[in-house]
């Protein structure tokens, strides 16, 4: 990883460890006895700008747009959280290729993602008052990438698993309007009504990075004997786990409260993530823009 | 405390992925273009030692050719003719403009005229799928063509084809000219000639730098496949245009006493390609393992030699003398 940011976090995560040590035994039995608890089930759409590169087959990188959707159950509190969540993403890819002075060559690849994201979260007090709250805690976030480029002849489909284990840390500010506000807009005069709002803020950082990449040189020699041959078998004989690499996700999220308890919210989500694996690297990152409705289910 | 995590997120929130990996590597220049290729072949092609290769004197030879201001049509060429003394036809440098290819096919003697056997043995011969069929010699013998390893077939038109001959002395299976396709239809091919589960050879993949370095044995199986089995003799016909797959099935026949190789040795094509890209966009492939048999020969790549040697003549084109050879055989 680049050192420019490499100190930071360190610094960061160290930060929040003490924090969260020295937290546990003061803040646990309070969430029980002094804060509901509200559940939600989201629903979440966004537009997604997914790059990625894979040394085994290309020093070039893939660029391109698409679509993801992901629903999550959630559990919040002003003193914990929790969130369990299942997406999806597809999207077209197309390589950037030098511009060439004869005939221009481009290649095209289908590119699809499975998530899995499960994250508890605990406030800590010391960075939290009235209008703040801070959270920390950690997150598993499982990814399986399925690319398809026939440019690449035998080697046309590719597959990831990138695995992570992650420090995470969330700041929420409260951005309400408590009070009934008059807007004068020349001809209209528009009274606005007092509403819950929150700005929401997670960062997760990789603590322990996994994937599974493939060997040394990877063909599909299994197919040798065909039917005898498990998809599975078949997709993923040559590749390897390996324990390497960094993964980073930031979300910056609006959330607006509706009267009958639900919530709408509009976020910027970046990640990016290195799997040296053990001979070539795979590299991607996305920006996404995503609508999530959260329904309220239950609150204790 | 608090600025601090506030400053620290936005930094981190701010920055992207261009500050994070290397730099882009596209690029157009030939010199970079070459060494890209040359290392990817280095690193992982499988068959230097097999056809005696000194791949750092290709890129003494190569190389000088280019120059930073080389054109696009310069750097294919010279790629190319690198790549083609490899003599691998699953070595192929792919542009828009044109596709490389070392033609194996040509080095040997054409064996195969379709004209000749639509006209004289199979005039009214059934297509079952990709499969071209009929009976020879007062219907004592069956015949199947099939054409291409690429072509699919279905489990029920492979039962109907084997029924229609199941009273036959023997089959002659015909995939002269078959230059390959998937794997996959090698075993659902051949499992309908096996009698029980058999190994039948072994696939090794390059595992590090040197130019020996290779893992473990992936054993290679065929399984009887299908309703319907045929165990009686069967004659396969292969010539030079036998490639790949075909290799892949002709190694395998090995294995079994009822199946007969009859013509000439195939092209070659042990080797399982991988693909990649150049820095440029072009694309590429070239073979990274090695078929072996049962005893650990790797001489696929040259050719699996015929059981029986036949040639067509091409001074009188009424008669397929494989064929013909073939049938008396099976008699």
């Amino acid at each position: 990883m680049n050192n420019i940011i490499k100190l930071p976090l360190l610094i960061l995560i160290l930060s929040l460890s003490k924090n969260s040590s020295s937290q546990d035994h003061i803040l646990l039995p309070q969430i029980e006895r002094y804060y509901p608890t509200d559940y939600y089930t989201t629903l979440s759409f966004g537009l997604t700008n997914p790059i990625y590169r894979d040394f085994a087959t290309s020093p070039l990188f893939y660029n391109g747009i698409g679509l993801e959707s992901s629903s999550a159950s959630l559990k919040r509190s002003d003193a914990r959280e929790r969130i369990f969540e299942f997406g999806f993403g597809i999207s077209a890819q197309l390589a950037r290729v030098p511009q060439s002075n004869y005939i221009q060559s481009g290649s095209i690849s289908g590119y699809g993602k499975f998530d899995i994201f499960y994250q508890e979260l605990w406030k800590l007090e010391a960075l939290s008052d009235a209008k703040n709250n801070t959270k920390i805690g950690g997150a598993i976030n499982i990814t399986q990438n399925i690319r398809a480029n026939p440019g690449l002849q035998n080697n046309a489909i590719g597959l990831e698993n990138i695995s992570n284990l992650m420090a995470s840390a969330q700041w929420t500010r409260d951005i309400s309007r408590t009070e009934v506000k008059q807007l004068n807009l020349w001809l209209f005069k528009p009274t606005l009504k007092p509403v819950k709002r929150e700005l929401r803020f997670l960062l997760n950082v990789g603590m322990l990075n996994f994937n599974y990449r493939p060997g040394y040189a990877y063909s599909y020699d299994s197919e040798l004997n065909g039917m005898d041959t498990s998809p599975i078998q078949w997709a993923l004989s040559n590749y390897k786990w390996s324990l390497n690499g960094w993964r980073l996700k930031t979300e910056l999220e609006f959330l607006k409260y509706l009267s009958n308890g639900n919530v709408k919210g509009w976020s910027y989500v970046w990640e990016a993530a290195h799997a040296p694996g053990k001979f070539e690297a795979f590299q991607m990152a996305s920006h996404q823009l995503k609508y999530t409705f959260y329904i309220h289910s239950e609150k204790r | 405390m608090k600025n601090l995590l506030l400053i620290l997120s936005i930094l981190i929130f701010s920055s992207c992925e261009k500050i994070l990996f290397k730099p882009d590597l596209g690029s157009v220049n030939p010199l970079e273009n070459f060494d890209y290729l040359w290392n990817e072949v280095d690193k992982k092609y499988s068959y230097f030692e097999l056809k005696n290769i000194d791949w750092n004197q290709m890129k003494a030879t190569y190389r000088p050719m280019l120059n930073d201001n080389s054109s696009e049509v310069e750097l294919f060429e010279v790629l190319a003719a690198m790549l083609n003394e490899l003599k691998d036809d699953h070595t192929n440098l792919i542009t828009p403009f044109n596709i490389s290819s070392y033609n194996v096919a040509a080095t040997g003697a054409k064996n195969y005229r379709p004209r000749t056997l639509q006209d004289y043995y199979i005039p009214d011969a059934w297509r079952t799928g990709s499969l071209t069929h009929d009976f020879l010699s007062n219907k004592e013998i069956g015949y199947i063509r099939y054409g291409s390893f690429m072509s699919d077939f279905s489990d029920a038109q492979m039962d109907l084809v084997l029924e229609r001959y199941k009273d036959t002395k023997g089959i002659i299976l015909d995939l002269r000219e078959n230059g390959g396709g998937s794997i996959f239809n090698v075993p659902k091919l051949l499992g309908r000639f096996a009698p029980s589960r058999t190994l039948v050879g072994y696939s090794i993949t390059r595992d590090g730098p040197g130019h020996k370095d290779f893992g473990k044995k992936e054993d290679f199986y065929i399984t009887p496949d299908g309703n319907i089995q045929y165990l009686k003799p069967v004659i396969v016909l292969i010539d030079k245009g036998s490639y790949s797959a075909t290799t892949f099935f002709a190694v395998a026949t090995k294995a079994f006493p009822n199946i007969t190789l009859m013509g000439d040795a195939t092209g070659g094509g042990g080797g399982l390609p991988n693909g990649g890209q150049l820095p440029n966009g072009w694309t590429y492939r070239f073979s990274i393992s090695q078929l072996l048999d049962l005893n650990g020969n790797n001489y696929a790549e040259n050719g699996v030699p015929a059981d029986i040697n036949a040639a067509f003549d091409w001074t009188d084109l009424t008669k397929d003398e494989i064929l013909e050879k073939a049938i008396e055989e099976l008699k």
